[in-house]
């Protein structure tokens, strides 16, 4: 908390020397250049409304103050222009929590900057999906954090999905959490995992290991499975046409829908 | 818990799947990854066109993008393949043609709808594995021919047999009386009457292992479609399964009664009658060999000379519609293929020398 402290002190003394005006001056005194400073200028006066200009400086500090260099927050605000809209405080109390989560300089450097998305996200939200992680999924306090750092988008999904992808991969591929973590898991839509899945399980070179985590083949990693592009998935793993996989992707793509408006009817007589 | 949930510790489907695995691994090697993926996945059908029907199905199933395989056969075929022996080519007058069956192209997942009746309560198409369609082209029936169907419920061949409108006599058989009502339902709701009437086609409930001691020598084409492990239903639906532990006796007997029904088919057959058996599985022991024994026994038991008759020339002509399974000893075999998932069909054509 020391050090939270400190940061926002900082933040409070860097707003102070660039306030209250947001001109192409002070934005050249932040150091941008002068067309990077025209851009963000730009952005700003569309943006409606009279704090605008107030929160643009503070999304402007706040992002200085993570470490990044004038063209990093340029780019992070072209990805993500809501910023210039989110208060002051509240982007200190989320930058505090990704902090408190174990996001240290380096990483909430680059998970902003990869995904500048996570600032406009409240801290309830982020909580909520930390509680989650850690009881319905059994993640460790670590296994959170890098989660959070390789796919900070997981804060946003929806819970019943989330859910849905996690027991997935744990009952269906039998694959538990520090593999899930390892293999940058929640970075790929359950689609894409199951797709990839079901076409190696009906090909017979995946199987879902029995109680004591027994199988008669050797499983392909989740890693080896997921981060490979199409035609590497295809040659190496599946040994597959893309014809049949093609093929394959619109039967599930169908085969899911119709499963999804029957449950969905099902749910709804229960209701 | 949703994944969890819980399930029949060894369903029919997976002692099924389990088995296919072990047998088919060795017999298809490199072919069965994507044959066993193409089996668990949704299967294609064919529209079996009813040229019985009034109704201008044709070309409404044609603008839908299908077309009939058997017609639209790979043009290469028609140059003659790699057989020099005359007899073996089709010959001249070919009925095939008088079957179609449509198909949507390769690699389209497009469903039929269901056949609605014409206005004389015919159904304008019989929807069927149209790989089921081939034994029946093999069977090649000529104007006037005396046809035995021994297995013939629910009757898909029966159907495909009758759109020719060449058949003499047609002895339609099933041993199963509750599939051979199915049977008499479907011909109703597909063939007019003055089709059906008893000195046409007769529809009988008997054991077909025991057709050689009624009727020998008969017959100038005889379908022998026999009960198998029907490979895709076993892997697919639990209901009905010959996987079912209970059943296990009745499944390790198949071989032996697609024997005794290919042998009584072969009876059946008059001297330079043809006989075409088929199955619905992969297995080589369903298949190939309960031919060659069937071979053997016809000779050594009752003196009477089987030729093998090549069917290359026909499965050359469908080629682009089906995928088949190279070097086959003996008789041909649509495999499953997830572009063209048709099959598992197998089918060997037997010519009686004597
Ligand atoms: C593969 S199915 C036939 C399918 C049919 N040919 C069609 O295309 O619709 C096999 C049939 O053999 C019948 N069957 C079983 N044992 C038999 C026997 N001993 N004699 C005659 N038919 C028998 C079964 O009742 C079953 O309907």
């Amino acid at each position: 908390t020391l050090q939270v402290t400190q940061h926002n002190q900082e933040v409070h003394h860097v707003s102070r020397r660039s306030a209250p005006e947001l001109s192409l001056h002070s934005l050249a005194d932040m150091g941008f250049s002068e067309t990077q400073a025209d851009c963000i200028y730009d952005a700003v006066s569309k943006i409606r409304g009279g704090s605008a200009a107030r929160h643009a400086l503070s999304a402007l500090t706040a992002l200085f103050v993570l470490g990044l260099n004038p063209s990093s927050v340029l780019k992070v605000l072209e990805k993500c222009p809501e910023l210039y809209t989110v208060k002051e405080s509240q982007l200190q109390q989320r930058t505090a929590n990704l902090r408190k989560l174990g996001l240290v300089e380096g990483s909430l450097q680059r998970v902003v900057a990869h995904y500048p998305q996570i600032l406009t996200v409240p801290v309830k939200t982020v909580k909520r999906a930390v509680l989650f992680l850690r009881e319905k999924c059994l993640f460790t306090a670590q296994q959170v954090t890098d989660i959070l750092r390789d796919s900070p988008a997981t804060v946003v999904e929806n819970m019943g999905q989330l859910e849905y992808k996690f027991q997935y991969v744990y009952f269906r591929m039998g694959v538990k959490q520090a593999e899930m973590v390892k293999s940058r898991l929640f970075r790929f839509t359950l689609d894409e995992v199951r797709q990839r899945h079901c076409f190696l399980e009906r090909r017979g070179l995946y199987q879902t290991p029995d109680k004591n985590g027994q199988t008669i083949i050797i499983n392909p990693k989740l890693d080896g499975i997921l981060h490979v592009d199409q035609d590497t998935f295809l040659t190496q793993v599946a040994k597959a046409s893309a014809e049949e996989y093609d093929v394959f992707k619109r039967l599930m793509a169908r085969e899911w829908r119709e499963e999804e408006q029957q449950s969905g009817g099902l749910e709804a007589d229960s209701d | 818990e949703k994944w969890a949930a819980t399930r029949v510790k060894h369903p029919p489907t997976s002692l099924a799947l389990q088995h296919f695995d072990a047998t088919y691994n060795v017999q298809l090697g490199q072919l069965w990854p994507s044959v066993r993926c193409a089996l668990l996945s949704e299967r294609k059908y064919g529209a079996l066109f009813n040229n019985f029907s009034q109704d201008a199905v044709l070309a409404d199933l044609e603008a839908q993008g299908c077309r009939d395989f058997i017609r639209d056969m790979d043009t290469e075929g028609r140059r003659a393949p790699p057989v020099d022996t005359e007899h073996q080519q089709l010959p001249p007058l070919w009925l095939g043609p008088d079957i179609r069956c449509l198909v949507f192209p390769r690699g389209d997942i497009t469903r039929f709808k269901p056949a609605r009746p014409d206005t004389y309560g015919l159904l304008g198409y019989y929807l069927m594995d149209a790989a089921s369609v081939l034994p029946c082209l093999a069977l090649d029936v000529q104007e006037g021919h005396n046809v035995l169907d021994l297995c013939a419920a629910p009757g898909g061949k029966t159907l495909a047999l009758l759109q020719t409108q060449s058949i003499g006599f047609f002895c339609v058989n099933d041993m199963s009386v509750s599939r051979t009502l199915r049977l008499r339902k479907v011909l109703h709701s597909y063939v007019p009457k003055q089709f059906l009437i008893e000195d046409k086609l007769r529809v009988t409930s008997f054991d077909g292992t025991k057709w050689g001691d009624i009727e020998r020598n008969t017959f100038d084409r005889v379908l022998v479609d026999v009960p198998c492990t029907t490979d895709r239903h076993s892997v697919m639906e639990d209901d009905n399964n010959i996987f079912n532990k209970s059943r296990t006796a009745e499944r390790r007997r198949l071989p032996q009664l697609q024997l005794e029904l290919l042998m009584a088919g072969i009876e059946a057959a008059c001297p330079g009658g043809e006989i075409v058996y088929s199955t619905c599985t992969l297995s080589q022991i369903q298949n190939v060999s309960v031919v060659e024994q069937a071979i053997c026994l016809a000779q050594e038991n009752h003196g009477i000379h089987l030729q093998v008759v090549d069917l290359q020339p026909l499965t050359h002509m469908f080629r682009k519609t089906f995928h088949f399974a190279p070097d086959l000893h003996i008789g041909e075999m649509v495999v499953p293929h997830l572009a063209a998932n048709f099959g598992p069909i197998y089918m060997c054509k037997l010519r009686r020398l004597t």
